[in-house]
């Protein structure tokens, strides 16, 4: 044998493969269409597209896109479903089980972890990012988790202002995870307890402080974003649930003052239904393409009205599920009337109103396919240019004036909330009052009722002072739900419940 | 069988005598060496390792071995009955029967024996003729009974589609259960990937180019395949050129797909008087009138006709045979021929083929044409250079849907369309008004619709082999596997599903690209009384696919890509993925004195789908063997002539977890205000591996009555450690599921190989083959110490999993359901036992109790071969035993017209319960719900349907004839063979569907069919 020989091809050999050890030994891999979790969340437009989603979240069915006001006013006693579709029946039956979906907990929970994936992110730093920029984002991240959170305490649990036997049967607040949570093992290990309902009031009164005066100095994007006012006003509201009436008095007045949504009057309230955006709004859920919208089936339009333009009422829009129920055509003098000829003609009818200038936004439907021409609510009638698509006013200004009435009510400044009281009723074309103690809290709630119908605030409004839900003017003489009745909460979902060792379902589910 | 072998007679003059064959040019065994004793027309063939056993009724004799392109050797047996033979091959030219001299340089290279390593593992290698001519469109498919432990199932009857290989059982609940194929060193990709058919990447090897297969059990063997070990490797060799002269080989087949079986039916008066009967016990108003206006033959003056009348128009309903419309006979036929030789230096095998076949729902067929290459290059002694090339085209008609109960699906609707609807119009048009709720002319939407699948392969490696010292050789390949599919699936504006969006297109592409590379160095020699050996090796695999979909409305004519010609585009869509892995291995093997054998070693293997803390695992084996026969005293036994006892224990890891599991992910989220959405979509997973495989198997190979019967037994525990599991993750922390490896499954069994000769008398003989495997399979353990998974009450300890039907589904689990107890003999309703073995009209989900799964127990093959004369008779049957399905098609068919207005069975019809005291499984027709009827569950609930899976079947039956050599060497031919074949004409079942033999939900499916095809093999 040749040793050289032998010697030389073996080192060409052993060249030969290292090379080709070296050429492959690495694993590394990335993908192409989904990208890396760290990647997106350390660069601008990473984080803007992953706050567009959590605002996106919100235009879902379960939550602001039907659910938390067509369902809420559902359960209350504001509407009266009538079953055209089917849908919201058995919710305004009150039966049991029949509130808001494990999708709402699921999607809403979904949006706090990615929020405290952006807020750890924030914290750590962004790459390419202006100190102004970490500043806009965690402010608006910030009111995004405090208003997740306060719509699933204020759905889940009771109002710390109406507590059913505090101590003895309440449940507690809602679990409240507040970091990032990147590894698989550690979200599977993470079995949280309900919080309290004040550790839960305190967290989301502090995220909305912090977003306050964050936002304070930073370019406003417009109402469809959080702003320093969207954070005031939410604040003002958060603390009028939480009896913290000092709080809520002097947030509505600063949100007021933040020029962000303005208190309308008259005709001009009646045409912010008609504009895109309200110009009440200080915070709204942007619907702006047609594949955005919930559909004839689902949306908000296709919920209330049959109709799908006002101009021809001939043309047959959405299910009209939902109808104003006797109290709330009560409050605004509603009859159908026919105004012309021949009667088989929708556009030959409309409703008769009072002097309130609510009562413009309400009509008569479409009688095809089932529908049976009803009063309906014309708040959401695809303003947006696309049929179903409408922009849904979170917070208006209106809420700030009646916030502040209420608040200073209870911390005994009669004159000062009948003062603000009426200075509201003006706005809407009623004549001022002269009231006395509760007679006020009384007519505020009643404003309220009639201000926020067909917008989801009835059920809390009820909830908070520990009133009963009495449907039996239109519903039958078994249509009441006592605040003592478990169904005020909405059942956890029974997933969470059984894979959660810590967690306690809600009484009677 | 039993009976069999106790009557086979035994000679107790004969001796046995045995070897193996080798080729002295490079010690590689020579397969088909004839051996003949001298002056006689006594002989026998090598088998594919080289091997030969012959019977010989005398006290000494010569034995004449030789094989094209060798010099024939004589060796004298005196007292020896062990003899190993090495041929010499002839020079390039040279001819036959001209004996030369051995050149000494040769000598040189052989100073040493040649040097063999016995069987120390639980693995199957076969011929590749055993499966020669077998009509099927990929190898998978003509494994079934042919080797214990591997369950076989075809997916359906689309030529050339899935087929169900199964190892050792079902080995995994999330992760896949696909074998590792590797064809001539190349890592197959065969899963589908095709959204409107079937295909198999596998098809793209023509099933005739198939030199041997060998199956790889305990993970003890598939240890070395790493992370790819888990579910078993199948090994596949190529034919290659040898050297001689050139030899051209034609081989061609013609016959035709029949279906299995049609479906006995009710015709349109049966159908009538089977509703008619069952509205009234329901006890409805003018039952006749419901009956016709079900069949949309109600007349408009019906209320003025009597009962009798309408009745009478009900029973003079024509029929029309829409099974036999859309069902029936097609074509099957292959041409190949294949050039090989060689020269000392150089040796090549060049082939090219062709293949068509049918289904029995027209116009599904696969078509496909192949050319493949393979050429070995020596340069000087040291160097040898290899190449292997194939490339394959392959065009498939595709269903209208694989699946599904889709009223246009031919293979859905053609048993349950009212037989009494005309086909076609008088004036030969297509029938548009069909009553009952199959309301689709499916002719019509037959004829109309199209869609075509077409697949380019190309495979192949280059290798290197260089013999660097003495004992010391190097082996490098690279290789590719390269596939790329586009498809299309048309629905015509003129079918029902095209007419609401005015035609619609759906179009796919798939790019599925493997590159890899492996080298290996191994040093053997051989000591005084043992041969020590040492290998080395390393891997490197990467795999890329791009897949994009799309649809358009709007469409009169189909063409592929033509999105453009459509009026909208509906979706759009695209995927690309991917991953790589490598490995490297050592292992040590030590054979001593021929008796007792070691062999130890390990893989490291590492693999980008994995977490980041667990990017490589080790896999060890170690292997013991102890040839008993070879021990003093045994070694003379005329009676035993082989008797080996095995042991191994092996690890090795299941990859098949998809790309990318390991890594948070962020994915598409909600828009907003016209900016882009992005969420998370997963959770870091950097604990996410492999699921582990050890194997402790126990074998025994013997040989003995003077070698006719010889076989193995193979008794093995394989346990599913870290298993994957789909635990979830709860929602208040952004969860859904997760997979984390925890728990454990287990499959034991036991498999048995036998082979006999039964006779052997002049030129008679009988050779017969067993293949036997049972398995069981169960989950021994979950997470938390839960008996039951939460969210699938399926998969429960002590329960098997089932068998997932096509890759990237989960197992199914065992079937938990409510056990139909049958017909209350009373009331004619449907009865189940609850949990307190009481009857009950409404079982709840406490009354569900586990039934087994849909993976057979038992399985295996019986194969017969005779030969007289040049004639060869081959019957092989399979069968499986133990299995519980649900058929859907079976299941609609079931219903009787009671819950749909569907045609029915006749057996089940005349099954059902009719007046008091009737003993029956199928209750009495109801025709309303609501009352009493409303209050039971419905007559398929729990497992009422669940059929037996069992069935014996003769899946080949083949004759041939072989022409004497004498008689071709005239005409210039060197071998010539005829043969006619059937292909799984007779089955043994009391299946009531169409076939046991499908995998999936069974609904819509296109059943498999039988053939017979005949053929000619010539070769010059």
């Amino acid at each position: 044998m040749d040793k050289i020989n032998l010697f030389k091809s073996t080192v060409l050999f052993l060249i030969f493969v290292s090379a080709v050890f070296l050429n492959s030994c690495s694993l590394d891999v990335e993908p192409r269409f989904n990208s890396n979790l760290e990647d997106v969340l350390n660069s601008p437009a990473g984080i803007e597209s992953a706050l567009n989603s959590i605002y996106g979240n919100l235009r879902s069915l379960e939550h602001y896109g039907r659910d938390m006001f067509a369902k809420s006013d559902a359960l209350a006693d504001g509407v009266r479903a009538i079953g055209n579709s089917g849908r919201l029946v058995a919710e305004n039956n009150n039966q049991v089980n029949a509130h808001f979906s494990p999708a709402f907990w699921q999607k809403s929970y979904a949006a706090i972890g990615e929020l405290n994936l952006i807020l750890d992110q924030l914290e750590a730093g962004v790459e390419g990012a202006t100190d102004a920029h970490l500043r806009q984002w965690e402010g608006e991240a910030r009111f995004l988790r405090a208003l997740y959170y306060f719509d699933l305490v204020k759905v889940y649990a009771y109002i710390p202002t109406a507590i059913y036997q505090p101590g003895v049967v309440d449940q507690g607040g809602i679990p409240m995870p507040l970091l990032a949570v990147r590894i698989a093992d550690v979200a599977f290990l993470n079995e949280f307890p309900r919080a309290s309902i004040q550790q839960v009031y305190i967290q989301i009164t502090n995220d909305l402080i912090r977003s306050a005066n964050i936002l304070r100095n930073s370019g406003r994007r417009g109402v469809q974003y959080a702003s320093d006012g969207a954070a005031l006003a939410l604040l003002s509201r958060v603390a009028l649930y939480a009896g913290n009436w000092q709080l809520a008095a002097d947030s509505a007045n600063a949100a007021l003052l933040s020029g962000v949504g303005q208190l309308l009057s008259g005709q001009e309230y009646v045409d912010g239904w008609a504009t895109p955006v309200h110009p009440e709004s200080f915070f709204e859920v942007r619907v702006q393409t047609p594949e955005e919208s919930l559909g004839v089936n689902l949306s908000l339009q296709g919920t209330y009205n049959t109709l799908l333009d006002l101009e021809n009422k001939n043309i047959r829009g959405g299910w009209g599920d939902l109808i104003p129920s006797l109290k709330v055509t009560g409050f605004f003098g509603l009859t159908p009337q026919q105004t012309g000829n021949p009667a088989s003609d929708n556009n030959n009818w409309d409703v008769t109103r009072n002097e309130d200038i609510r009562s413009k936004l309400f009509t008569t439907g479409n009688d095809q396919k089932f529908a049976r021409r009803q009063i309906e609510s014309i708040k959401f009638m695809g303003k947006n240019g696309f049929a179903y698509g409408d922009n849904i006013p979170v917070i208006r200004a209106s809420e700030m004036v009646l916030n502040r009435a209420e608040a200073l009510f209870q911390l005994g400044r009669d004159a000062e909330a009948l003062e603000s009281l009426n200075q509201f009723k003006v706005s809407r074309g009623l004549d001022r009052v002269e009231l006395f103690r509760q007679e006020i809290l009384d007519e505020i709630l009643e404003e309220r009722f009639k201000e926020f119908a067909f917008e989801g605030q009835r059920f809390f409004d009820l909830k908070r002072y520990g009133l009963a839900i009495d449907k039996r003017s239109y519903l039958g003489p078994n249509a009441i739900v006592p605040f003592e009745d478990f169904r005020i909460l909405a059942p956890i979902p029974t997933r969470e419940v059984e894979n959660n060792r810590n967690l306690n379902q809600n009484r009677g589910y | 069988m039993l009976l069999l072998l106790a009557t086979v007679p035994t000679f107790g003059q004969t001796r046995v005598v045995r070897g193996q064959v080798f080729s002295k040019k490079d010690n590689q065994p020579i397969s088909g060496a004839s051996i003949i004793l001298k002056g006689t027309a006594i002989g026998t063939a090598t088998d594919f390792e080289g091997r030969y056993i012959l019977q010989v009724t005398q006290e000494s004799f010569t034995l004449v071995y030789s094989y094209f392109g060798y010099q024939p050797e004589e060796v004298y047996f005196g007292d020896d009955n062990l003899v190993d033979v090495y041929l010499v091959p002839l020079e390039e030219g040279e001819e036959l029967l001209v004996v030369q001299p051995v050149e000494a340089k040769e000598e040189e290279d052989i100073e040493e024996e040649p040097i063999t390593l016995q069987k120390d593992a639980a693995r199957f290698k076969s011929p590749g003729d055993l499966i020669e001519n077998i009509p099927f469109q990929s190898f998978d498919r003509a494994m079934q009974g042919r080797v214990a432990g591997l369950a076989v199932k075809a997916a359906s009857g689309i030529p050339g589609g899935l087929v169900n290989a199964r190892v050792r059982g079902v080995g995994s609940i999330f992760a896949g259960n696909e074998p590792l194929y590797i064809v001539d060193g190349v890592l197959i990709n065969n899963i589908s990937f095709s959204q409107f058919t079937q295909t198999n990447p596998l098809a793209f090897l023509n099933p005739n180019e198939i030199e041997s297969i060998e199956v790889l059990k305990d993970a003890a063997s598939t240890a070395i395949y790493g992370n790819q070990g888990a579910n078993g490797v199948i090994l596949v060799t190529t034919k290659k050129g040898k050297q001689g002269r050139a030899r051209v080989e034609l081989n061609a087949y013609a016959g035709e797909t029949m279906p299995i079986k049609y479906l006995d039916l009710l015709d349109g008066p049966g159908w009538y008087a089977m509703r008619r009967d069952a509205f009234k016990n329901s006890e409805a108003s003018i039952p006749e009138a419901r009956a016709l206006s079900n069949m949309g033959v109600l007349p408009d003056n019906w209320n003025q006709l009597s009962p009798a009348e309408l009745d009478a128009i009900g029973l003079n309903l024509p029929t029309y045979d829409w099974q036999r419309q859309m069902m029936g006979n097609s074509m099957l036929h292959n041409y190949e021929m294949n050039v090989s030789g060689g020269t000392k230096s150089t040796t090549y095998y060049l082939s090219g083929s062709y293949h068509f076949s049918g289904s029995s729902f027209d116009p599904v067929d696969f078509e496909r044409g192949t050319i493949r290459a393979s050429i070995k290059q020596n340069i000087g002694k040291r160097i040898s250079l290899e190449a292997n090339a194939n490339l394959a085209s392959i065009a498939q008609n595709v269903p209208f849907s694989l699946d599904g109960s889709f009223l246009g699906n031919p293979a859905y609707a053609s048993s349950l369309i009212l037989r009494h609807n005309p086909i076609f119009n008088e004036d030969g048009s297509f029938n548009e008004q069909i009553g009952g709720l199959a309301g689709q002319n499916i002719a019509q939407v037959n004829a109309f619709n199209s869609g075509e699948n077409n697949s380019r392969f190309g495979v192949g490696n280059v290798g290197l082999n260089y013999n660097i010292a003495k004992n010391l050789n190097y082996r490098g390949t690279a290789g590719v596997d390269y596939r790329d599919m586009e498809e299309f699936r048309f629905r015509d504006p003129r079918t029902p599903d095209g007419a609401e969006v005015n035609g619609r297109n759906a179009v796919a592409s798939h790019l599925v690209e493997r590159y890899m590379t492996h080298h290996t160095v191994d040093w053997t020699k051989r000591f005084d009384n043992s041969v020590l050996s040492i290998y080395a090796g390393y891997e490197f695999l990467m795999e890329e696919r791009e897949s994009k979909f799309s649809e358009v409305t709007g469409i009169s004519t189909p063409t592929l890509n033509n999105l453009l010609s459509g009026a909208t585009l509906v979706s759009m869509d695209s995927i690309w993925t991917g991953y790589r892995r490598q490995g490297a291995y050592l292992g040590v093997n030590y054979q001593l004195a021929e008796k007792y054998l070691f062999h130890v070693g390990s893989r490291v293997d590492g693999s980008s789908r994995f977490g980041r803390n667990f990017t490589y695992g080790i896999f060890p084996f170690v292997k013991l063997g102890w040839n008993i026969s070879n021990e003093e005293g045994l070694k003379d036994s005329e009676f035993l002539s082989l008797l080996r006892l095995r042991a191994s224990w092996g690890m090795s890891g299941n990859d098949q977890i998809g790309d990318f599991r390991a890594i948070g992910l962020f994915g598409p989220g909600n828009t907003y205000s016209g900016g882009q959405g992005l969420r998370p979509i997963s959770f870091d997973n950097p604990n996410l591996r492999w699921e582990t495989n050890e194997t402790i198997n126990l074998g025994l190979d013997f040989g003995f009555a003077e070698g006719k019967v010889t076989g193995s037994v193979d008794v093995y525990d394989r346990r599913t450690k870290d298993l994957l599991l789909n635990l979830p993750i709860l929602w208040i922390n952004r969860g859904e599921n997760f997979l984390r490896n925890i728990g454990e499954l287990r499959n034991r069994g036991i498999e048995l190989e036998i082979s006999t000769t039964n006779l052997q008398r002049g030129d008679f003989s009988w050779h017969s083959s067993l293949v036997f495997s049972y398995v069981k399979n169960e989950v021994t353990s979950l997470y938390n110490n839960l008996q039951v998974m939460p969210d699938n009450p399926r998969l429960a300890i002590g329960q098997p999993i089932g068998n997932p039907a096509f890759p990237g589904q989960q197992a199914p689990g065992a079937w938990y359901l409510a056990e139909y107890a049958g017909v209350n003999p009373a009331t004619g309703r449907p009865m189940w036992w609850d949990a307190n073995r009481n009857y009950t009209y409404l079982p709840g989900n406490g009354d569900r109790v586990y039934l087994g799964s849909n993976f057979p127990p038992y399985s295996g093959g019986f194969n017969n071969t005779f030969f007289i004369k040049g004639f060869e008779l081959t019957t092989f049957f399979t069968y499986e035993f133990g299995a519980l399905v649900s058929d859907g098609q079976y299941n609609f068919l079931r219903e009787n017209g009671t819950r749909f207005t569907f045609n029915a069975l006749r057996d089940v019809n005349d099954r059902s319960w009719t007046a008091p005291g009737d003993m029956t499984d199928i209750p009495r027709n109801f025709a309303l719900s609501g009352g009493e009827a409303a209050r039971s569950q419905i007559r398929n609930f729990g497992s009422a349907s669940l059929l037996k899976g069992d069935f014996i079947r003769l899946a080949q039956v083949k004759l041939a004839y072989s022409f004497s050599t004498e008689l071709l060497r005239n005409i210039g031919l060197q071998q010539a063979r005829i043969y006619a074949q059937g292909i799984n004409l007779w089955t043994l079942t009391d299946y009531p569907g169409y076939d046991p033999e499908f995998m999936g939900t069974g609904t819509g499916q296109i059943p498999i069919h039988k053939s017979y095809n005949i053929g000619i093999q010539l070769s010059f």
